[in-house]
């Protein structure tokens, strides 16, 4: 479980170039709940879930992981809980090292550093059998550098990765943004395997309303660094794309024009 | 080359194939140009030979180099983690700083070791062996058994994590590696290697010396470079092993231009030689792959 209380984030504090990323962000998320999270460009989608995973300090407010107050705990110092899947797919691993010692990392999230071998035959197996699921052909490229391989195929070893240490929760950001629709079809797909099977409890933040609507059992979505809405259950079930634009258009309260394009051509 | 000469290379080049071998962990491992070096390895040799004067066991007083070296490592470390000096000026200050150190250390600019027990002196005449073969065998043995070590530490849990520090930060940090703890120790490894090879140095060529150190980054860096362009490999053991031959290599390579009568170069065109070397071992790579691709190309058409 995941809560945020009364959470705030301001960049530069003190700074003329001072900005209020978050203000105020009070979410509860029950374990195994997946939760889209959308929102225009500066919202502060992925500030709220880089501040949960700890890469970014909260100025005020708490988070909670079940009823454990992790608000001064560093990024690594969560990462026993969380698995994290990045929209950059060069970003979730490491170009230099091969597959099987980026996996090796991952087989180690959350444990200390050890003198023993990063990697062993009892781990092969486990990486082989995992690749094997994307259908790929990843599975007999354990040795390549991991630079070698296109993007949908890194995106799809970080998603894999993320899943081979258990950990209760996942942060999507944008993970299918930078690939091609087919590709991206396929991320998703496994996503949903993996957490059906693993029961997390997941944030995704997407640009796609459809993506948003289709997947998880929640939508909120963000403006100017608080949550305008929160969508829920059968509410939600009977919910369109234009619904959701509408919604939007409502809620912000100043009334401004929806000029986003990416908002609207995600859609 | 006379074989006295040949040797004598040989030495040198295995004694700086352990600044190899550290200038590989920082430039390579953790994307971290540290010129500490320059200050680390002439305070590796600055230490152990005052100790060795003040009559203290000369494997203490090496040990005591490399840990003061690797401290230095520390220093620059912090400079960068701490306060966000950029890594290359962090390792500028520290060098400076240590040159006076060094200075305070001996008390004067040099310390002659001619006279003193050195880490030789209880191999001297093993297995009967004249004394000038024992010399190069003590650190091939060094050079080697370091080297297999630091490739070991590569390839172990902690090792990885630190190659994936310098490879990607987010992602390290993401799986629960701590970024600065492995910086730390990387520099830490590595300085206190060039500090083992300043303490050897001082050992088995008779003295320290407050400017030994000067150029030791561009000839680590030139053993590095030759190793990696004449051995490809993914291997953590033959990279770093390569760095050992890289560096005997290179001063093979310098040794002979200064010794070939009809290129008349003198001791003192040292550093144009070295330069030369290290753009041809930069070169080398880059066209040996565009010549590749011509041959490919024509074998299309």
């Amino acid at each position: 479980m995941i809560s945020c209380k009364e959470l705030h984030v301001t960049f530069n504090r003190g700074l003329p170039t001072e900005k209020l990323a978050l203000r105020g962000i009070d979410l509860t998320i029950p374990q195994g709940e997946f939760v889209t999270v959308i929102g225009s460009n500066g919202a502060g989608k992925s500030t709220l879930l880089n501040t949960i995973a700890g890469d970014i300090n909260s100025t005020k407010g708490q988070i909670l992981f079940g009823d454990r107050d992790v608000t001064k705990l560093p990024a690594t110092g969560r990462t026993a809980d969380i698995a994290r899947v990045f929209q950059d797919p060069l970003a979730g691993t490491c170009g230099d090292l091969t597959v099987e010692e980026n996996m090796a990392l991952a087989y180690g999230r959350g444990q200390r550093g050890r003198l023993s071998s990063a990697l062993n035959s009892k781990m092969r197996k486990v990486f082989r059998e995992q690749l094997s699921r994307l259908n790929l052909g990843l599975e007999n490229r354990l040795e390549s550098e991991m630079g070698l391989l296109s993007g949908g195929q890194r995106q799809s070893v970080s998603l894999l990765m993320s899943a081979l240490q258990p950990s209760t929760i996942l942060l999507l950001d944008e993970h299918t943004a930078a690939l091609d629709p087919k590709t991206a079809a396929l991320i998703m797909d496994i996503t949903s395997q993996i957490i059906a099977e693993k029961q997390l409890t997941v944030m995704m933040v997407t640009h796609s309303m459809r993506q948003a609507l289709d997947h998880g059992s929640r939508t909120i979505m963000l403006h100017e660094g608080k949550i305008i809405f929160d969508l829920a259950g059968e509410k939600r079930a009977g919910y369109e794309v234009k619904d959701l634009l509408n919604l939007f258009a409502q809620a912000k309260s100043d009334g401004e024009e929806l000029d986003d394009d990416k908002l609207l051509l995600g859609a | 080359m006379s074989l006295f000469s040949f040797l004598g290379t040989l030495e040198i080049g295995l004694i700086y194939g352990l600044v190899a071998i550290g200038v590989y962990l920082t430039f390579r491992i953790l994307d971290f140009p540290d010129l500490t070096v320059d200050g680390s390895f002439t305070l590796g040799a600055a230490v152990t030979a005052t100790l060795i004067v003040m009559g203290v066991n000369v494997f203490l007083a090496t040990l005591a180099g490399t840990i003061a070296a690797a401290c230095a490592g520390l220093v620059t470390a912090w400079l960068n983690l701490r306060f966000d000096i950029l890594h290359l000026l962090a390792s500028i200050l520290t060098m400076t700083a240590l040159y006076t150190i060094n200075l305070r250390v001996m008390g004067k600019p040099n310390v002659a070791l001619i006279m003193e027990p050195t880490i030789l002196t209880p191999f001297e005449g093993m297995f009967g062996l004249p004394d000038m073969y024992m010399r190069v065998i003590f650190v091939a043995v060094c050079a080697i058994a370091g080297g297999l070590l630091v490739a070991w530490f590569l390839r172990t849990q902690y090792g990885l994590a630190m190659r994936a520090v310098g490879s990607n930060k987010r992602m390290a940090q993401a799986n629960g590696i701590v970024v600065k703890q492995k910086v730390y120790a990387g520099l830490a490894l590595s300085n206190g290697l060039v500090g083992l090879a300043g303490a050897l140095f001082a050992q088995t060529n008779g003295f320290a010396d407050s400017t030994m150190g000067i150029g030791t980054i561009v000839v680590g860096l030139a053993a590095v470079i030759i190793g990696q362009s004449l051995f490809a490999s993914r291997s953590m053991y033959v990279i770093v092993l390569s760095c050992i031959v890289g560096s005997v290599l290179y001063r093979l390579a310098v040794s002979m231009a200064l010794n070939a009568d009809f290129l008349g170069f003198s001791a003192s065109d040292l550093n144009l030689i070295t330069a030369v070397l290290v753009a041809l071992a930069l070169i080398f790579p880059k066209l040996r792959n565009e010549w590749k691709a011509k041959q490919a190309a024509r074998k299309e058409a």
